[in-house]
């Protein structure tokens, strides 16, 4: 694919709102967009377009027991303690503490390996970095985070780094990312105050893949990534394959 | 008491419900339910073809929408686009993860709420927006249209499309542009404002 610019993202935006993209491209849309916010708002407005499709069907009248149903599920949750809900994101990361020290001493291995970046990456995830590089030179980069994520996908050689963008916003570019099996995907977590929000997806483009993660690290106390089915999980599922304390 | 508060909740308007819903009020789940099952089920079916799996995708919606509440933007549409975005969304992953193609209490008493019309003229209302906007799409061209809801209804992606209808990627893109703009042209036309 040719590099996500303001030519491309034209071409694509349409398909984009109609959900007519593949995930791969998706993402490449959805980071171009945490980079450019200013061109949400004409997503917005497609969006408000494409959004009258879903009206156009005819109507049908959903079942009693349906209603019943959702109620009872959503009565259930709310029965329950909260804490229980969710998996306390403290315990759920808290297997990984032994692995800042690991994470830490790697380090320096990360931040070499990410010099090596204009020579391993390719296609939409080269595309990214290229746009990461553009808007740290423009100065529109707040921070470059080399994180050292612990985890077993470190384990297995994975690299990570967040770049932090002054809108808040930030995108993670993982390279040499182990397999992720058929019909699951990486998703990203940032925990807030022990709760897990979702905050995108990790589509590989061979080994490697990035996202914009769409929830603001301000505040948070950890970012995460698990395998969960194709399409993410409103909650994790899975222990994490990266892990990074904030 | 009860039924009381139930009128008050079929006042609100989905915006205060969603306010409520983020404090864990079922009651403003169950208004807000009500209010918009029939299009998520009707999208749902649209979808899915088959009335247990579009009630599956209709439940799942609607627990992603509790789960989410606080995630709701006002700003970037309104509620029940909210909603359908969220039941179109998961009907996609769905539809491509198959292989076939067949494919606040006191909040509640104390706040003045912000009035929703009565709910016969709700539903006279959204009955009328869902006539303009089969309207609106009974002004495209066939071949425009056709493209329109394969990606849309059937979650094939662009460049299935364009394989499945023989067509260039190019022509694929140029008919979901066109297509789009037309709708957006007829409202225009009408002078009047897209429903949200």
């Amino acid at each position: 694919m040719s590099p996500m610019n303001d030519k491309s993202f034209e071409d694509v935006k349409d398909a984009y709102v109609l959900g007519a993209l593949p995930n791969d491209e998706r993402a490449t849309v959805e980071a171009y967009l945490a980079l450019h916010p200013e061109r949400q708002a004409e997503i917005d407005d497609l969006v408000g377009i494409t959004g009258l499709l879903a009206l156009a069907p005819p109507e049908y009248e959903p079942s009693a027991d349906l209603r019943r149903r959702v109620l009872d599920a959503v009565e259930s949750e709310s029965a329950r303690p909260r804490a229980a809900r969710r998996r306390p994101a403290s315990s759920w990361l808290g297997r990984f503490a032994g692995l800042r020290s690991v994470a830490l001493g790697a380090a320096a291995v990360l931040v070499v390996g990410l010099l090596s970046w204009n020579v391993l990456l390719q296609g939409d995830v080269h595309d990214l970095r290229g746009q990461v590089e553009e808007a740290r030179s423009a100065g529109e980069a707040q921070e470059t985070r080399e994180i050292a994520f612990g985890g077993t996908w470190v384990e297995q050689g994975a690299r990570a780094e967040v770049t932090a963008l002054k809108d808040d916003r930030a995108i993670l570019v993982v390279e040499d990312m182990p397999s992720i099996p058929e019909g699951r995907t990486g998703q990203v977590w940032v925990i807030n105050d022990e709760k897990p929000e979702p905050s995108g997806l990790l589509e590989p483009s061979s080994n490697m893949a990035a996202t914009a993660i769409t929830t603001p690290l301000n505040n948070a106390d950890a970012i995460a990534v698990t395998v969960e089915p194709a399409g993410g999980s409103d909650e994790p599922t899975s222990d994490p394959v990266l892990v990074q304390e904030l | 008491m009860f039924v009381a508060k139930n009128r008050q909740y079929a006042i609100l308007a989905d915006e205060d419900l969603m306010s409520l819903m983020e404090g864990g009020d079922e009651e403003a789940f169950a208004a807000l339910y009500d209010r918009h099952s029939r299009a998520a089920y009707s999208l749902s079916y649209r979808m899915m073809g088959d009335r247990q799996a579009a009630e599956d995708l209709t439940q799942d919606a609607f627990l992603k929408v509790w789960r989410s509440a606080g995630g709701y933007r006002s700003e970037r549409g309104s509620v029940r686009t909210w909603i359908l975005s969220i039941a179109h969304n998961r009907g996609i992953d769905q539809l491509r993860s198959l292989a076939s193609r067949r494919r606040t209490q006191d909040r509640v008493e104390q706040s003045a709420p912000r009035s929703q019309p009565s709910e016969a003229f709700a539903e006279t209302w959204r009955n009328r927006q869902r006539e303009q906007i089969r309207e609106a799409l009974s002004t495209l061209p066939e071949e425009q249209l056709k493209i329109l809801e394969l990606a849309y209804f059937s979650g094939y992606t662009h460049v299935e499309i364009s394989n499945l209808m023989d067509l260039p990627l190019g022509t694929v893109k140029g008919r979901m542009r066109l297509g789009l703009k037309k709708i957006r042209e007829y409202f225009d036309q009408e002078n009047v404002a897209i429903p949200r």
